[in-house]
C-alpha cells in the first residue's frame, strides 16, 4: 500500500515537472531588468508593487527590479563599460547628456514612432531635459521644483506675512528676527551655497543660464548672497545641519526653499513641526528648477523591445498613475493627478527649467566652490559668473 | 629508458641541478609576478595608454584618435587641478610631522617599562584599526556647528565644512588615527637598538633629553626614512575624508579637493577617463620623484 502511495506520488510530481516545463516553454518569457537608486523603502516597495502589475498584465515578460545601493553613477559606469548595464534605469537630469553623448543610452524616437506613444501629455520642460537635438533619451518618472516652505508658529509669533518676492522675503525674515522668536543659533532663512538652490532666483530676475553675466544674474546673486551677509540667512552648515530640509526640522531656520522630497521627510523624522508650503518667491517673473529623473534604455540592452515595454507602460498614464498614489512625488503628465497639498509645487510646472547644464559635472563643482568663497567673500560675483559661463562652454 | 641508465658527467650533474634550482625559482616567483603584472603592471600601462586618447565610459570616443598630450595639457593648465595639488601638498606637510612626532612619542611611552604598557600600546593602536569612513562620519558630527566640540569651547565653527579650517580639521583627525601604526614601526626600530649604547651614555651621566637627541633619534634613522617614505606617500593619495566632509564636491571653496579626488571625479562623475589617467600620471611622477628626493636626502645610505 505504501509502495502504491509512494508510485503515485512520484508519477504526479513527474506530471506537474512536465506541465509546468510545457507552460514555459508555450509562453517563452523575455527577462527585463529594471534598476534604480533608493529613495526609501516605501518608494523601493511601491515600485516592486506596481512592477507585479505590470507582470500580471504582460505575462510575457518578468522584471527583474533592483536598488542599486551606494553611488550609483560610479556603479552604472562599470556596468556600462562591461557591457552588462540594466535594461531600464533612472537617469537624473543633469546627467542625461553626458550619458547620451557618451553613447550609453538608446534613443527612443524609433520606438515612439512604431508604437505610436504620446509625448504630448508630458510637460514640455521636463521631457526637453532628455532631449538631446531630436533624440529623446528617456521619459521622465516624477519629478520636483522648488517650494517655500515656513514654520508657521514662528511667522505667526512675527506677525509676518507669507512672502511673494524678494522684497516681502527680506521684511518678512527681518520680521522674524526682530520677534526673537527664534532659538539661539537660528536664522530666519535657510540658503544652501548650491547653484541647485540659487539659479532659481536668477530666472526670477530674468537672468539666464546662457547670459549668466548679465546684470540680471549678477543682481540675483547679490540678493541670495546679501541674506547671509546681512545675518538674515545662513548655510545649513552652519545652523548644524546637513541640508535646509532639517534645519527646518530643528527649528534652526524659519523660511526654506526645497521640493516636494521633504514632505515625507518631515512626516517621518519631524512629525511636530507645523509647517506650510507656499509656492517659490517671484520676482520679475515666476523661476523655478524641474528637478527630474527619467526611465531611460541601455544602448546594450539585449531585450529592447520588451523593455520599451516596460519603460513605455511606467511613464505612460496607468504606470504613473500607481506610482502617485502614495505622493511620494509629482506626475509629469499633465493626464495623472497628483495627491492632495501638492499645488504649491505644480503650479511651478509652466516656468520650472530642467536641472542640468552643459559639462555639468566639472561645471557644477567650479560654480559651487566658487559660491561659497563668494560667501565668505573670497571671490566677487562677476568672477564666479564668469567662470560659470566658462565652465558650462567646456 | 638508456638515457636515464646512461651517468651523467659530474660537471653537467652539477649545472643540470643549478638550473633545476633556478627553475624552481622562477616558478615560485612566477605566481606573484603574475599577479603583479596583472593587477599593477597591466592597469598601469593601460592607464598611461588611455591617457593619450579621448575616453570615455565605452572606450575611446567614436571617431577620436590619440591626442597626444592633450590631456597633459589640459590637467596641467586647469586651475582646479593645480588647486588639488596645492592643497594635497599642503595636507601632507602638515599630517607628516603631526603623525611622525605622535607616533614618536607613543612609541616612546610605551617602550618604557610603566603600568599598563600592553593596554597603552593597544590603545594607542586603535585608531588605526577603526575604519576610516566611520571615524570620519562620527567626527563631521563632533565638529558640526553646533557638536559637540563647539559646545565644550562656545564656538560655533563648522571645523570641516568652513574653507580656512577644512585642511587642518583633516589634518588632525588623520594623524590621530594613523599615528598608531606610526608608533608600531618606530616601537619595532626602538627595540632594535642595541642596549650597550645606552649603557655607556649612562656611565658618562648623559641626561635623558641629550640620549634621546644623540642617541635614539639618529639611531632610528632606517624608521625614519621608512615612515616619511609609505606614510608621505599614502598622505599625498588622501580621498575618503575630503570625499566624505565635501561630500565628494572638493568645497567650501576647493579647500578639501585633493588630488585623487581630482581623479575620481574626472573619471567618474565627468566620464573623462583620459584626463583622469593624465591625472593619474603626472601625480605618480611626481610621488615617484618625491621619494627619489627622500631617499637621496633622508635615506642617505639606507638599504630600505
Amino acid at each position: 500500500m505504501r509502495r502504491v502511495a509512494a508510485i503515485l506520488v512520484v508519477a504526479a510530481l513527474a506530471l506537474v515537472a512536465v506541465i509546468v516545463a510545457t507552460a514555459q516553454a508555450g509562453t517563452k518569457t523575455t527577462t527585463v531588468t529594471l534598476a534604480g537608486w533608493s529613495a526609501g523603502a516605501d518608494e523601493d516597495q511601491l515600485l516592486q508593487s506596481i512592477v507585479n502589475t505590470f507582470e500580471k498584465t504582460h505575462p510575457g515578460i518578468k522584471v527583474d527590479y533592483s536598488v542599486i545601493n551606494g553611488d550609483y553613477t560610479t556603479a552604472m559606469t562599470a556596468r556600462f563599460a562591461a557591457h552588462n548595464p540594466p535594461d531600464v534605469f533612472y537617469v537624473d537630469s543633469s546627467l542625461a547628456s553626458t550619458w547620451a553623448s557618451q553613447g550609453v543610452l538608446q534613443p527612443l524616437n524609433s520606438y515612439i514612432k512604431s508604437s505610436k506613444f504620446d509625448t504630448s501629455k508630458f510637460y514640455p520642460s521636463l521631457l526637453g531635459a532628455f532631449t538631446v537635438g531630436k533624440s529623446i533619451y528617456g521619459f521622465p518618472k516624477d519629478w520636483s521644483p522648488l517650494a517655500m516652505e515656513i514654520n508657521k508658529g514662528m511667522l505667526g509669533a512675527a506677525h509676518a506675512t507669507v512672502p511673494k518676492n524678494w522684497a516681502q522675503l527680506r521684511a518678512a525674515a527681518q520680521k522674524i528676527q526682530a520677534a526673537g522668536v527664534l532659538p539661539s543659533g537660528a536664522k530666519p532663512i535657510c540658503l544652501s551655497a548650491d547653484w541647485a538652490r540659487m539659479l532659481p532666483f536668477v530666472f526670477q530676475n530674468g537672468g539666464s543660464l546662457a547670459n549668466i553675466t548679465s546684470p540680471a544674474a549678477v543682481a540675483a546673486v547679490n540678493f541670495y548672497v546679501g541674506l547671509i551677509k546681512s545675518g538674515l540667512a545662513n548655510t545649513p552648515d552652519k545652523l548644524g545641519s546637513g541640508w535646509c530640509g532639517e534645519a527646518l526640522g530643528k527649528q534652526k531656520a524659519a523660511i526654506i526653499f526645497e521640493g516636494n522630497w521633504l514632505l515625507p521627510f518631515m512626516a517621518s523624522t519631524y512629525p511636530g513641526i507645523q509647517y506650510g508650503v507656499f509656492p517659490m518667491v517671484s520676482q520679475k517673473t515666476g523661476g523655478n528648477l524641474a528637478f527630474t529623473v527619467s526611465y531611460s534604455l541601455a544602448k546594450d540592452s539585449k531585450n529592447k523591445q520588451a523593455a520599451w515595454t516596460l519603460l513605455s507602460w511606467l511613464t505612460g498614464q496607468k504606470g504613473q498613475t500607481l506610482w502617485m498614489s502614495k505622493g511620494l512625488a509629482l506626475p509629469s503628465r499633465t493626464d495623472v493627478k497628483a495627491i492632495g497639498g501638492r499645488k504649491n509645487f505644480l503650479i511651478a510646472a509652466k516656468y520650472a527649467h530642467g536641472w542640468g547644464f552643459p559639462h555639468f559635472a566639472t561645471a557644477y563643482t567650479i560654480m559651487n566652490n566658487d559660491l561659497s568663497a563668494v560667501i565668505t567673500g573670497g571671490k566677487t560675483v562677476q568672477q564666479m559668473l564668469s567662470d560659470a559661463a566658462a565652465a558650462m562652454k567646456g | 629508458m638508456a638515457a636515464a641508465a646512461t651517468p651523467v658527467p659530474p660537471r653537467n650533474s652539477l649545472f643540470g641541478a643549478r638550473l633545476r634550482e633556478a627553475g624552481w625559482g622562477y616558478a615560485f616567483v612566477a605566481v606573484p609576478m603574475a599577479v603583479f603584472g596583472l593587477f599593477f603592471i597591466y592597469p598601469f600601462g593601460y592607464a598611461l595608454y588611455i591617457s593619450f586618447f579621448h575616453w570615455g565610459i565605452l572606450g575611446k570616443q567614436p571617431g577620436t584618435g590619440s591626442i597626444g598630450f592633450h590631456n597633459y595639457h589640459q590637467v596641467i593648465n586647469d586651475h582646479v587641478f593645480r588647486t588639488a595639488i596645492k592643497n594635497t601638498l599642503e595636507y601632507t606637510a602638515g599630517v607628516l610631522p603631526l603623525e611622525m612626532a605622535m607616533g614618536l612619542l607613543m612609541a616612546l611611552v610605551v617602550n618604557q617599562s610603566i603600568r599598563g604598557q600592553k593596554f597603552w600600546r593597544a590603545a594607542f593602536y586603535f585608531p588605526s584599526l577603526a575604519s576610516s569612513v566611520a571615524i570620519t562620519t562620527i567626527a563631521l558630527y563632533l565638529a558640526a556647528s553646533d557638536g559637540l566640540i563647539n559646545r565644550v569651547f562656545g564656538t560655533t565653527t563648522p571645523w570641516f565644512t568652513t574653507a580656512s579650517t577644512a585642511t587642518w580639521a583633516i589634518v588632525v583627525l588623520n594623524a590621530w588615527t594613523t599615528s598608531g601604526t606610526v608608533m608600531l614601526f618606530y616601537l619595532a626600530a626602538l627595540q632594535s637598538i642595541p642596549t650597550d649604547v645606552y649603557e655607556a651614555a649612562s656611565v658618562d651621566n648623559t641626561s635623558t633629553w641629550r640620549t634621546f637627541w644623540r642617541i635614539t633619534f639618529p639611531l632610528l634613522r632606517p624608521a625614519h626614512f621608512f615612515v616619511l617614505v609609505v606614510f608621505g606617500i599614502g598622505a599625498l593619495k588622501v580621498f575618503d575624508q575630503q570625499y566624505l566632509a565635501s561630500g565628494g564636491t572638493g568645497g567650501p571653496n576647493y579647500s578639501t579637493y585633493t588630488a585623487v579626488l581630482y581623479i575620481y571625479r574626472e573619471a567618474f562623475q565627468a566620464f573623462d577617463f583620459g584626463m583622469a589617467a593624465a591625472a593619474g600620471t603626472v601625480i605618480f611622477i611626481g610621488i615617484f620623484v618625491l621619494t627619489v628626493v627622500q631617499r637621496l636626502t633622508v635615506g642617505r645610505g639606507e638599504a630600505a
